[in-house]
């Protein structure tokens, strides 16, 4: 049971420590701005928009209080 | 004769590095050093950025209660709560990831800007200790939360990520401008759900990460529109001609706050939305008494409107109950302001008091308002009580006056932390300034326009120059000894009047330090440029020394 104990803890401070690194050497950061913006900018680049120009403008009803 | 240089050169290295090592390390000022962090002088806060991309080498040592302070209850604690925050507002742990997922994946504006989130506290928060590290952070934890409610429930809700079905929470949404306040609403708060279409697709965007809105920008000009209105309402309508916007609303209530470059945007939405739309201007010139009945017919009219659309009746009760609601998160701004005016010991930095402020005056009662305000209260209360200075490197007290630069709000960190400048208060703080009274439906409607009528930038940049220039008697109340004067190139309005300041100032004989922007666009002026500005101000006229001379002179042009 101690073991198993003392095992957690140490995993669980593995992991702190770990999470420790990517805070303070900004990991996190240079993940995003290196891979993951990049990546999405292309994805948005290549995306297939509606043209939304072309929607026909009409008077609308009035909504208003009237 | 170039090796012998270099010869030199090399020689010249060496000897310096014999001195450094036969220099004795000061153990205990290293200790001293690693357990309260650096003094301020000595920082060197700009090595340790990366080129121009603003990323840290590593980030900041504060010291060590600070930084695991940093490292435990704001950049772990953000990160958990972020995802906690999808759940709970995105439809349960299935559903919210599912629908963040799509979000992310559809809209540029989603995701490209919002997961690098945690480098906006970084830059908002970067040189601060103590309590003003911790009351700032609260303030961004509000505005990321508030932030990730809003996208979850547009997701969950849009037509164009759910096969075009109209869900029932579809049917009980309201679109509305972001420069529609959400107090409008509170009538009908229970039963219908307010969502501003732009706060979250253009505006938040602006400050977290800035490379985003130029697209809009550009989609706006693409299409013929001119490019010199403000690149506000131009980003607004880019939305639109990227087919950009989320669907997740019936109708759509615009405004022309805050000033007319808006009507542009509502007649473009009108185009590209082509569904029952209800205009709610505001008068520009809106302490005319004679406007005042117009303008509560207006918000009237929108409540008409509101009842005719999603058959619900405007409900007296419900209104008084969150208008009562939002009147304590004004009380308590007022004791804020109190305190930054009248005492060194006020926990939160020009940023994040800016921020907070426009976001929930805007946003109107949400209850994650009241709980970071009562977390806040706590650290200044503290603060107060012990007397704790919260910038103790202060040399002069400033105001930030006109439309704020979005893509460089975090520019008064840096002002702080480079030359001493603290911007104890800013125009956008001190707009929405109105208790909503609720005794007579008459008093609740004429404060309701009132305080919409004080929205941002009309309350004070556009709404006649009596407003405007009520900088001086803000300036005496928040014992300011310098003005930092927002130029912003492409408004019409502040251009208007830039000669009757610089007028003024000499007269009154006030250091002012110019900031020329273009609100979201970086390209325009940089904030190199602005940061030049200033510290050339304070090199040539003030006649000082930086605090931290890394921060005078550094590249960050690609940076969020
Ligand atoms: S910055 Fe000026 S032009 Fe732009 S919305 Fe504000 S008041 Fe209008």
């Amino acid at each position: 049971m101690k073991k198993i104990l003392l095992k957690i803890l140490g995993i669980a401070a593995f992991i702190y420590g770990l999470l420790f690194a990517v805070f303070y050497f900004d990991l996190d950061g240079k993940f995003l701005y290196y891979i993951f913006e990049p990546a999405m900018i292309k994805h948005f680049d290549n995306m297939k928009r509606e043209d939304n120009t072309t929607m026909p403008y009409e008077m609308k009803e009035n909504v208003s209080r009237e | 004769m170039k090796i012998k240089e270099m010869g030199g050169k090399l020689r010249a290295r060496a000897g310096a590095m014999r001195d450094k090592l036969s220099e004795k390390p000061d153990v205990r000022k290293m200790a001293r050093d690693f357990w309260y962090g650096k003094p301020h002088e000595e920082r060197r806060l700009g090595d340790l950025y990366i080129g121009d991309t603003g990323l840290y080498k590593h980030r900041e040592w504060r010291g060590v209660v600070d930084t695991m302070y940093y490292f435990n209850m704001i950049w772990l604690y953000n990160y958990i709560h972020m995802v906690t925050d999808v759940m709970k507002y995105g439809g349960g742990p299935v559903m919210g990831p599912v629908n963040l997922v799509k979000g992310l994946m559809r809209y540029r504006w989603m995701g490209q800007p919002y997961l690098t989130v945690m480098h906006w506290f970084d830059r908002g928060l970067e040189g601060m200790r103590g309590p003003i590290l911790r009351g700032s952070a609260w303030h961004y934890r509000g505005m990321t939360s508030e932030t990730i409610r809003q996208f979850m429930e547009m997701f969950a809700s849009d037509k164009k990520l759910n096969g075009g079905k109209e869900s029932e929470q579809w049917k009980h949404n309201i679109a509305h401008n972001e420069t529609v306040s959400g107090s409008i609403f509170y009538g009908f708060h229970d039963v219908l759900e307010d969502i501003p279409l732009e706060m979250i697709p253009y505006f938040v965007t602006c400050h977290v990460n800035n490379h985003t809105v130029l697209n809009y920008i550009d989609a706006a000009q693409s299409i013929g529109l001119p490019s010199d209105p403000c690149p506000m309402c131009q980003a607004e309508y880019g939305l639109f001609v990227l087919d950009d916007y989320p669907d997740y609303a019936p109708t759509m209530i615009t405004s022309n706050e805050a000033c007319d470059g808006s009507v542009a945007t509502s007649v473009l939405q009108d185009w590209f939305l082509n569904r029952p739309l209800y205009a709610m201007p505001q008068p520009m010139r809106y302490d005319d008494p004679l406007v005042q009945e117009h303008c509560q017919r207006e918000i009237e009219g929108a409540w008409k409107f509101i009842e005719e659309q999603y058959g619900v009746k405007f409900d007296w009760d419900m209104y008084c109950k969150y208008a009562e609601e939002q009147n304590k998160l004004t009380a308590f701004e007022h004791e804020k302001w109190d305190v930054a005016a009248n005492t060194p010991y006020y926990p939160i930095n020009g940023v994040a008091q800016a921020l907070y402020r426009i976001y929930y005056s805007q946003d109107g009662n949400r209850p994650i308002w009241h709980e970071i305000d009562a977390h806040v209260r706590k650290i200044m209360n503290n603060t107060v009580k012990n007397k704790i200075v919260t910038l103790p490197k202060t040399r002069h007290r400033a105001i930030a006056w006109s439309c704020a630069p979005l893509y460089y709000s975090n520019w008064c960190t840096w002002a702080y932390n480079c030359w001493g400048i603290n911007c104890v208060i800013n125009m956008d703080s001190l707009m929405f300034d109105q208790y909503l009274r609720t005794d007579t439906y008459e008093h609740a409607l004429e404060d309701l326009a009132w305080y919409n009528e004080k929205a941002p930038m009309r309350a004070m940049a556009v709404g006649g120059h009596e407003h405007i220039l009520s900088l001086w008697s803000y300036m005496e109340r928040f014992n300011c000894d310098m003005v930092i004067m927002y130029d912003q190139l492409q408004c019409k309005g502040m251009q208007g009047i830039h000669g009757v300041f610089e007028d003024e100032f000499r007269k009154r004989d006030i250091h002012a330090i110019w900031v020329p922007h273009a609100l979201p666009d970086k390209r325009t002026v940089s904030r190199k440029e602005i940061r030049k500005i200033i510290s050339d101000y304070m090199i040539t006229v003030m006649r000082e020394e930086p605090l931290d001379p890394t921060l005078v002179d550094f590249e960050d042009d690609s940076s969020w």
